[in-house]
């Protein structure tokens, strides 16, 4: 009964890589990291719900899953980061498909929140779904919206952090799950990459007795799918395949 | 003035139920009766001005009217570039109301200061600029724009002025008519531009004196009666508490960019004011008075 998700995340990220590699530019392993998540949220999403993406630099993987879900035409993929697109490196919301335009750290989270506030002011339904990197809860605007959404009762906000660990380099993440838990947050972890357990965590009914806000730390890895992408993120963070590259990881992708 | 502002936000948010009050922790006493009529509709956000603003954003993106309210430095100067990428850059209507903006917290010191704020909002585009300095013209002023669905920024002075001006968004008002020399004040400045147009005129120096209190944008028509003005005189005095960099003075000059004409710019120097003490003190100090004023006209003669 259950689609076969794994094909078609396969296809997503060959688009992903296909985007980037005709553009020359993009952040494949943060697409990557991110994929399954979308496509959990964009499968089960209803009407009244928003979707924010904070982390915009994530921004390939969203137009491949948008374009997956038909809200996107695939024919305009091919337009990735040419002067006129609407689809750029970060999201941009003259595009018609996305409600912020996003690209710098911590903005997205706060907005995604206000968002929420706005369904409670105005007695709306749906909830509000926003994905941050781990790398981005650097940020002390996360913070701040941490402790917002605990004290204005936003039950209605989701937050997903794609903990990919991408701030080994720097600043570790250390503990995500307690932080959030310690702003008043009901937190839960997932397998980032295991859509059904997203799905669970995402859309579990028990959460609807909950009057606290939502964290789901999914653990992801920055790369997914490519393997010299998951060993070497450092290098590949921003960096467009070759041809022969490009080749080799289609293989496998849809091992 | 912020007996005022409280009176026109009570009353818009009774008017119009997409008024909602941010509060970076200031003013929650003054605004008491709307928290208790609205409660739905007013939250004091706490000091944590960067995400209040981006909360402002998401609010405004669902069709609310945020109006977002604090300290000139901290909802201004601290949270810029929430206020580009998610104000300006997404095109939001959301009222900024500062208080204490240029030296009116006199004796609390720089950080307490904030006189570069024209400067840096004039930068962004969407922005517009707005600086009400007496009670009426704060609620003329509000009232026209509030629901415009642009980013807004109303700087609100302590001081205030009291002559009886008829403020129009977007427009400059001419309070006294001459052609030896232009005077352009904005804030409670213009009272200072106002007496010395008037002293002047004795001693049979004539000015033009002009209030502006839009700063961004001004319209054609209003920018043409400035040009006019300059061309006129040619010579232009500008008063503004407020760096003598970026803001008013700097405005007016692109807008008589074609023209020839000699410039005073009375404001304050490109320094942090390190003195305490009173409003009063610091406009003496940085020459913002009615005798400064005068100074700078017969310095251009």
């Amino acid at each position: 009964m259950a689609v076969d998700y794994k094909k078609e995340l396969q296809q997503i990220r060959w688009d992903v890589l296909e985007m980037v590699h005709r553009a020359k530019e993009g952040h494949i392993p943060s697409a990557f990291s991110v994929l399954e998540i979308l496509y959990a949220i964009y499968k089960n999403k209803k009407e009244e719900d928003a979707f924010f993406l904070s982390k915009g630099h994530a921004s390939a993987g969203l137009y491949a899953a948008l374009a997956h879900f038909g809200v996107i035409k695939k024919e305009e993929l091919k337009t990735f980061c040419d002067y006129d697109s609407f689809l750029g490196g970060h999201p941009h919301k003259k595009a018609g498909y996305f409600m912020n335009s996003s690209g710098s750290l911590g903005h997205g989270f706060p907005v995604a929140a206000g968002y929420a506030l706005s369904k409670k002011i105005k007695k709306e339904p749906g909830k509000v779904f926003c994905v941050v990197g781990d790398g981005e809860c650097n940020e002390g605007s996360i913070w701040e919206t941490a402790m917002y959404a605990e004290q204005l009762g936003l039950e209605n906000l989701v937050c997903i952090v794609d903990n990919n660990n991408s701030q080994v380099r720097a600043m570790v993440s250390t503990n995500l799950a307690g932080k959030f838990g310690a702003f008043g947050w009901d937190v839960r972890e997932a397998d980032g990459h295991n859509v059904p357990e997203l799905e669970k965590a995402l859309f579990d009914q028990d959460k609807d007795a909950s009057k606290k806000p939502l964290c789901i730390v999914a653990r992801t890895v920055k790369g997914k799918g490519v393997k010299a992408m998951e060993e070497d993120t450092f290098s590949w963070h921003h960096r467009a395949p070759t041809d022969e590259e490009l080749e080799k990881f289609k293989v496998e992708i849809f091992q | 003035m912020r007996k005022q502002f409280a009176k026109t936000i009570n009353e818009l948010g009774g008017e119009d139920n997409r008024l909602v009050v941010l509060l970076g922790d200031i003013s929650h006493f003054l605004l008491r009766d709307f928290q208790a009529k609205y409660p739905n509709r007013f939250y004091n956000m706490g000091i944590a001005e960067q995400a209040m603003l981006s909360v402002s954003s998401g609010l405004a993106m669902s069709g609310l009217i945020p109006m977002v309210h604090s300290i000139a430095p901290f909802v201004t100067e601290r949270c810029f570039e929430q206020i580009k990428d998610d104000l300006c850059y997404q095109n939001l209507g959301v009222n900024i109301v500062s208080v204490g903006s240029a030296f009116d917290y006199a004796s609390l010191g720089c950080t307490h200061h904030c006189y570069d704020d024209i400067a840096i909002l004039r930068t962004l585009p969407n922005m517009q600029i707005i600086y009400p300095s007496a009670p009426h013209e704060f609620d003329a002023l509000f009232r026209e724009t509030y629901a415009n669905g642009k980013p807004k920024y109303f700087r609100l002075p302590a001081k205030t002025h009291t002559l009886p001006t008829k403020p129009k968004f977007g427009e400059v008002e001419r309070l006294y008519s001459g052609e030896d020399a232009t005077i352009i004040a904005v804030g409670p400045q213009i009272q200072n531009a106002y007496d010395a147009a008037a002293e002047l005129s004795k001693e049979g120096v004539s000015c033009d004196v002009l209030h502006l209190t839009t700063i961004k944008p001004i319209s054609a028509a209003s920018q043409k009666i400035i040009a006019d003005s300059i061309g006129k005189s040619g010579r232009l005095v500008t008063i503004e508490e407020h760096t003598i960099l970026g803001g008013v003075a700097d405005e007016v000059a692109y807008i008589a960019k074609d023209i020839e004409f000699r410039h005073r710019r009375l404001g304050i120097e490109d320094k942090f004011l390190t003195n305490y003490g009173t409003y009063e003190e610091h406009c003496i100090a940085n020459g913002l008075t009615k005798e400064g004023v005068i100074k700078a006209v017969h310095e251009l003669k």
